[in-house]
């Protein structure tokens, strides 16, 4: 995943103004939901990109924290509804252990706002053209999260 | 100091006690050696632990597991401990890491002074042996905790980068923990955190470390203790121990038998009637 790129893509962030968000979508609900969002022509903002997982469970606290020292400036991890996990009460795990992350970057003053924890299901494609508009209003609102923080050469984007 | 060593003769007369019973094979605990040198020691006779000292704080958690995992079997080891050993005791039996039946907990309360030194809001251990626990603090009082973590997030996140910008990543604070185990460890691997590159990748390295012990630390201090750049480090986990005991009405170390409910103890699951809590959706905030 983590793709070297040279000083050009520097040049690049300083013009750009959209925050850069990254998704991790579980593949039965929020990707299909993405694909959906996709295939109406919903419009949505250009500066997201989507990882697939298998199950929001299986995303790591640690992939996201990797995600913010990545330059991202905001992460959203979209999973089933509750109780309609395909892995039992996966999601439900998940969200305790994002919930628990979300407690540390406002501690850390990242913000807790930055991680969004939302759940929909395959159908509902214009829930994610929502979630992602109004994500993108919120974060385009904070400062940039790629300063000194974040000395990773590696970049994800 | 006369509560001081009365506290010490208690606790040799306890301990000797335990020896001479044939309870324990081994006290652990701190030794005044030659030259005034305080340091852990590992008590066999009686007659030694005429050099047994409490103070000052030294955290016994990790040495005495590490004492447990070479030992032959039948060996009982009973380990002085202050609260925070004790919770940090806990946790790694809760984890397999060190067999309860071969560890004889000896409790000992800490000084008031202590507790405000360490923000400790639990300065005794559950089972008191050794003298009167004291009231503790809420780290939430303290005007370093507050200026860290109270108010604003851009500011915040600008005092936060200049106190983890003084990392020189000597991992001191992952060696002196007593519950960091993994091995491998998650800070040495590539995808995570370069390994032997300064500076320190401050997000990734402090973040993940924070977040690994986030339902397992006791707050004890070791890692703040170790660091040599001075770096405040249980601050970062009295957020996430203020998260639990607000959300989850959990903290870590207080009970063998209760499982972290980050994993275990799903909110729906056997009752469908009860509501979700708020937190659980970020979507409203």
């Amino acid at each position: 995943m983590a793709v070297e790129v040279s000083n050009n893509h520097k040049q690049q962030k300083a013009t750009e103004r959209t925050p850069r968000i990254l998704v991790f979508a579980c593949k039965w609900c929020g990707l299909i939901g993405a694909d959906g969002a996709g295939r109406k022509r919903e419009p949505l903002p250009p500066n997201f990109r989507v990882i697939p997982v298998e199950c929001v469970g299986s995303v790591e606290p640690d992939a996201v924290i990797r995600a913010f020292a990545d330059g991202m400036d905001g992460v959203i991890v979209m999973g089933c509804h509750l109780g309609g996990c395909r892995f039992n009460d996966a999601n439900h795990a998940a969200f305790k252990r994002l919930e628990l992350l979300r407690a540390l970057l406002e501690g850390v003053g990242i913000g807790r706002d930055r991680l969004l924890v939302t759940f929909g299901t395959a159908h509902e494609g214009h829930q994610f053209t929502d979630v992602l508009r109004n994500f993108t209003n919120l974060i385009a609102k904070k400062e940039s999260l790629d300063t000194s923080w974040t000395s990773s050469r590696a970049r994800m984007i | 100091m006369k509560t001081q060593q009365a506290m010490i003769d208690q606790a040799k007369s306890l301990l000797k006690k335990l020896l001479e019973d044939g309870e324990a094979t081994a006290v652990f605990g701190l030794a005044r050696g030659m030259g005034g040198v305080t340091a852990p020691r590992i008590f066999t006779m009686p007659d030694e632990l005429d050099s047994l000292v409490l103070e000052p704080k030294w955290p016994l958690a990790k040495p005495a597991m590490e004492i447990l995992r070479t030992a032959p079997g039948g060996y009982r080891l009973a380990v002085v401990c202050r609260g925070c050993d004790e919770r940090a005791l806990v946790e790694l039996i809760k984890r397999n890491q060190v067999d309860a039946d071969a560890l004889v907990m000896v409790g000992v309360a800490c000084s008031g002074e202590q507790a405000s030194i360490c923000l400790c809001d639990r300065p005794y251990p559950s089972k008191l042996d050794i003298g009167e626990a004291a009231h503790g603090v809420d780290p939430f009082d303290d005007p370093g905790v507050k200026y860290l973590l109270e108010g604003d997030t851009h500011t915040r996140m600008g005092r936060w980068e200049r106190v983890l910008k003084r990392c020189v990543k000597c991992y001191g604070c992952r060696n002196s923990c007593p519950i960091c185990v993994c091995d491998p460890c998650k800070l040495e691997g590539e995808p995570w955190v370069r390994r032997g590159i300064i500076p320190t990748e401050i997000l990734s390295f402090h973040l993940i470390r924070a977040f690994h012990l986030a339902d397992t630390c006791v707050a004890c201090g070791a890692c703040q203790e170790a660091c040599p750049a001075g770096i405040p480090l249980v601050t970062l986990q009295h957020a996430m121990r203020r998260a639990l005991r607000e959300g989850f009405e959990y903290e870590a170390g207080l009970d063998v038998n209760e499982k972290t409910p980050v994993l275990f103890d799903f909110i729906q699951a056997p009752e469908k009637d009860r509501p979700i809590p708020d937190w659980i959706n970020t979507l409203r905030d």
